[in-house]
């Protein structure tokens, strides 16, 4: 064998190592297919599957100490959301034209931070909730539905964040409200909003 | 030599070619390789489709379709909720006015009677 031949088979080799190199890709994009798995391994953690409709007979948030029974509240004759009555024992009231809690959608519930002469209101210490403080509701049908809280707000009665509070969501979601900011003669200018996600469910 | 040169080229060429060709063509004789690699891809395709698929159609789908004629709330309610009475403390003066009121009252019963109990010793009882 001359040198040339040599070379020429040298040239044969690497240009048939080079082309076997051509179908490597496809075994790369399968890993990319196998990249997936995390996205539908996130999907579970972030998303509890969502209650069937039962009306709330109860709520606790054991951070700021509140244990108690749930009303159902509608519309006043001015279009507003209903309160809960001033009352000794003040209650939280559900507001029935959202959905009940662990519905997809947000379920909102109110509650006074203070009732006039009788002292505090059941939600008088709402602002003091912080992100990932649990709450809990339990349900008519014996369900409890578990939320997370996400976000709490304190906004200008003037500025309320209607869509924030009352807008579509994807997944079941939990609203308080009470009053808030410097207290004045005429009342409270503020709403305290805390924003919470379903984090738990039992049956 | 010549021969030698042209044949070794005319190897590389036909080794080239037959290194390619089957590459390209792997995509459907070389299936074996290529196949397990499709059967793998629908064992990934169910773990992404029964999780993925059920939980996006089962919430958004049926909630926000309906929702965005009806509403996930159905009827919103206008303005802010009104949720602070304001305490007593800050509301006596109705209740300052209440005792004051009271306590004038009982300073008039009280004269009374020292007039009336003061008449009667005056007239010799």
């Amino acid at each position: 064998m001359t040198s040339l031949s040599r070379r020429a088979f040298v040239t044969a080799a690497t240009a048939s190592l080079l082309a076997g190199c051509g179908p490597r890709p496809h075994p790369a994009a399968s890993a990319a297919p196998s990249a997936g798995p995390p996205t539908p391994g996130r999907a579970p953690a972030g998303a509890v599957r969502a209650l069937a409709r039962s009306v709330p007979v109860r709520l606790a948030i054991p951070a700021i100490g509140v244990d108690t029974p749930v009303l159902r509240l509608g519309l006043a004759a001015d279009g507003s959301v209903q309160v809960p009555p001033v009352t000794d024992h003040d209650r939280a009231g559900w507001y029935r034209h959202s959905p009940t809690p662990g519905q997809v959608g947000p379920s909102v519930i109110l509650g006074h931070v203070t009732v006039g002469a009788y002292g505090d209101g059941v939600f008088r210490h709402l602002d003091r909730l912080r992100r990932g403080d649990g709450i809990a509701v339990r349900l008519e049908n014996g369900a409890s539905a578990g939320f997370t809280v996400t976000t709490v707000r304190t906004v200008a009665k003037a500025h309320f964040p209607t869509e924030a509070v009352y807008g579509d969501v994807d997944r079941p979601e939990l609203r308080l409200i009470t009053c808030g900011g410097p207290r004045t003669g005429g009342g409270y200018p503020d709403n305290v909003i805390v924003f919470a996600a379903l984090s738990g469910r039992t049956s | 030599m010549r021969s030698t040169v042209l044949s070794a080229t005319a190897l590389a060429c036909a080794a080239v070619l037959a290194a390619t060709v089957p590459a390209f063509a792997g995509g459907r004789t070389a299936s074996p390789s290529p196949v397990p690699t499709s059967t793998t891809v629908p064992s990934t395709r169910p773990s992404q489709a029964p999780s993925a698929a059920p939980t996006r159609a089962a919430s958004p789908v049926p909630s926000t379709a309906p929702g965005r004629r009806r509403g996930q709330v159905a009827v919103v309610p206008s303005g802010a909720p009104d949720t602070g009475v304001v305490p007593a403390s800050r509301a006596s003066g109705p209740d300052g006015g209440l005792i004051g009121g009271s306590a004038a009252g009982a300073l008039a019963v009280g004269g009374a009677a020292f007039l009336v109990v003061r008449r009667r010793r005056a007239t010799g009882a």
